[in-house]
C-alpha cells in the first residue's frame, strides 16, 4: 500500500469529529502489525478520506477486504437485516416472470425497512410505488425484479460468502429476465450492482431519468448526497438536475457534493451516540439552509434522518420534512 | 438415517407460557418431543432477528408464546410482540416461510392448551416438510 501515514485522511474523517477513530491508524495497524483494530468497524465507508489522500490510497477497498471473515463490532437492529439476507441466500429464490420489457426495476429491501423499522414512521414502500409511477410517466414500463437482496450490507459487514450466494442468484435472475437496463431507486443497490457485480448491462438510478418530467413545482428544498450515490458513484448532478428541471429551487448545504457529510450510518452498523451526533450536525446544516424539505436518494439516509426526527424524546425539533426524491416528485405528480 | 422429525423452537414467556408448559408437564399431558423450549422474560423479548436466525440455522418452525392480551406481566409487552411477529411474518411471506412462524397466547393455567398447540403445530410442520434452507459449507 502506498500510504505514507500523513494523516490527512484522519483530519477530514467525519467520524473523527465525534470520536477517536482514525483511518490512518487502521492502515498502520493492519499493514505494520497485522492487528485488527476497531477502527475498521467504526469507519462509515463514506468515501471522504480517499479524496484528500495524496497517495490515492483506495481506502474503501482496503476496508472491504480487511473486514472479510471477521465478526462485526456492532450491527444495528440486532442484525435483523443481515439475518434476513443470510436466510434468503440459503433459499432457492424465485424465477423471473415472462416479460418483453428491456427495463428492469429493482425496489431493493424497502419493504423490509418498513416492516422492521416501524417506529421510524416512514412509508418506505412509497418509494417503490412512486418510482414506478414516475417511470410510467416517462413511458418506461419495467419488469419488477423480484430478486434477493443485493447484498450490499453483508458485503460491507465482512460476509463475502453470503454476498457471493446472493450475487450468483441475482446474476442468474437478471440473465434469465433478458433485460438490458436495470433501474433502481436505492443508492446502495446502485453502487453494488454497478461496482461489485460486473453485470455487463446498464445500471441506472431513478434520479438520472427524472429531469425530463416537465413538472412545475414551487418549492424550496435542500439535497443530501448519499455517500453511495455521490462519492462512491460520482452522481452529483443528476438528482439536482431532476429537482431543478422540475422547477424546484435547491439551496446547497454548507457541505455538499463531494464534501457532503454522512447521515451517520451505513450498512446498518454503528448506530450509536457518536453517529447520532453526526446526524445532528447534518440535520442542523439542512435546517440552516431555510429549506422546508430535505431530499435524499437513499432509503437508509431517509430512515436515519427520520429516526432522529421522530424519536420519542427528540434531541431537537426539526421542522424539516425528510423525503425521498422519487416520493417528492411523485406526490407533485398527483397534485397536478 | 432415521426418519425426519420436525424441529421446533418455542420461545415461551416466563410468566404465562413457560408456566403453562410446566403445568403440561406436571399434569402429564402428552405432546410430541419435537419442541425445544426457550424461556424468555416476555414474548416481546423475541427480536425478529432471533426468529430469522433460528430459521436460517435450520429450525423447521418457530413458536412464540406469551400471555393473553391484557394479562401481560409488563402490561403491554404482548401487544408489541404481536406487531413485531406479524411484521416478521409479512417479511417471511416473501421467502415462503411465513407458515413456519406462529404466535400463540398460552396462560399459566392452560397446560392442556400448550400440549394441543404443540401437537397442532408439529402436524402443520410435518405437512410443510423440512425447512428448505440449504446447508452451506463454510465457517457459519
Amino acid at each position: 500500500m502506498d500510504c505514507y501515514q500523513c494523516g490527512k485522511c484522519t483530519s477530514i474523517c467525519p467520524m473523527r469529529r465525534v470520536s477517536k477513530t482514525s483511518p490512518r491508524r487502521s492502515i498502520y495497524n493492519s499493514s505494520v502489525y497485522g492487528l485488527d483494530s476497531d477502527d475498521i468497524w467504526t469507519c462509515l465507508t463514506c468515501g471522504l478520506c480517499p479524496q484528500g489522500c495524496p497517495q490515492k490510497v483506495d481506502f474503501l477497498s482496503f476496508i472491504q477486504d480487511e473486514r472479510q471473515g471477521k465478526e462485526p463490532l456492532d450491527v444495528a437492529h440486532l442484525g435483523v437485516f443481515t439475518e434476513f439476507a443470510e436466510l434468503s441466500s440459503k433459499l432457492d429464490g424465485s424465477k423471473p416472470e415472462k416479460s418483453d420489457s428491456k427495463y428492469g426495476y429493482f425496489p431493493g429491501c424497502v419493504d423490509n425497512l418498513g416492516l422492521f423499522l416501524h417506529d421510524v414512521k416512514t412509508d418506505f414502500g412509497e418509494i417503490t410505488t412512486s418510482s414506478l409511477k414516475l417511470l410510467d410517466k416517462l413511458g418506461i414500463k419495467p419488469q419488477v425484479m423480484n430478486m434477493k437482496c443485493c447484498g450490499h450490507d453483508v458485503l460491507w459487514q465482512g460476509k463475502k460468502d453470503v454476498f457471493d450466494r446472493l450475487k450468483d442468484h441475482n446474476k442468474k435472475y437478471i440473465k434469465e429476465s433478458g433485460i438490458d437496463t436495470l433501474i433502481t431507486s436505492c443508492a446502495e443497490c446502485y453502487r453494488t450492482f454497478s461496482k461489485d457485480y460486473d453485470l455487463g448491462i446498464k445500471v441506472i438510478h431513478t434520479s438520472e431519468l427524472l429531469d425530463k418530467l416537465g413538472l412545475k413545482i414551487d418549492a424550496d428544498v435542500t439535497y443530501h448526497d448519499p455517500c453511495r450515490l455521490g462519492r462512491h458513484m460520482g452522481v452529483y448532478d443528476a438528482p439536482r438536475a431532476a429537482l431543478a428541471g422540475n422547477g424546484v429551487r435547491v439551496t446547497e448545504m454548507e457541505h455538499s457534493k463531494d464534501n457532503a457529510l454522512c447521515c451517520g450510518v451505513s450498512n446498518f452498523m454503528n448506530c450509536n451516540e457518536q453517529t447520532k451526533a453526526l446526524r445532528i450536525i447534518r440535520m442542523d446544516e439542512a435546517a440552516a439552509t431555510g429549506a422546508k424539505t430535505l431530499i435524499t436518494t437513499c432509503p437508509k439516509c431517509l430512515a436515519h434522518f427520520n429516526c432522529l426526527k421522530n424519536e420519542k424524546e427528540p434531541v431537537k425539533n426539526y421542522e424539516l420534512d425528510v423525503v425521498d426524491l422519487n416520493v417528492f416528485l411523485s406526490r407533485q405528480l398527483e397534485e397536478k | 438415517m432415521s426418519e425426519w422429525e420436525p424441529n421446533i423452537l418455542a420461545f415461551a414467556c416466563n410468566w404465562c407460557s413457560y408456566a403453562g408448559a410446566d403445568l403440561a408437564g406436571v399434569s402429564r399431558f402428552q405432546y410430541p418431543a419435537t419442541v425445544k423450549i426457550l424461556r424468555v422474560m416476555c414474548s416481546s423479548r423475541v427480536e425478529p432477528s432471533f426468529i430469522l436466525k433460528a430459521l436460517k440455522d435450520g429450525a423447521d418452525g418457530v413458536l412464540v408464546a406469551g400471555c393473553h392480551i391484557g394479562d401481560c406481566h409488563y402490561i403491554d409487552g404482548n401487544k408489541n410482540a404481536e406487531v413485531r411477529i406479524n411484521n416478521t411474518k409479512k417479511a417471511l411471506e416473501k421467502l415462503g416461510l411465513d407458515k413456519r412462524l406462529r404466535l400463540e397466547w398460552i396462560s399459566a393455567s392452560e397446560g392442556l392448551r400448550f400440549s394441543e398447540v404443540i401437537k397442532d403445530f408439529t402436524e402443520e410442520i410435518r405437512k410443510l416438510g423440512e425447512n428448505p434452507v440449504k446447508e452451506v459449507k463454510g465457517n457459519e
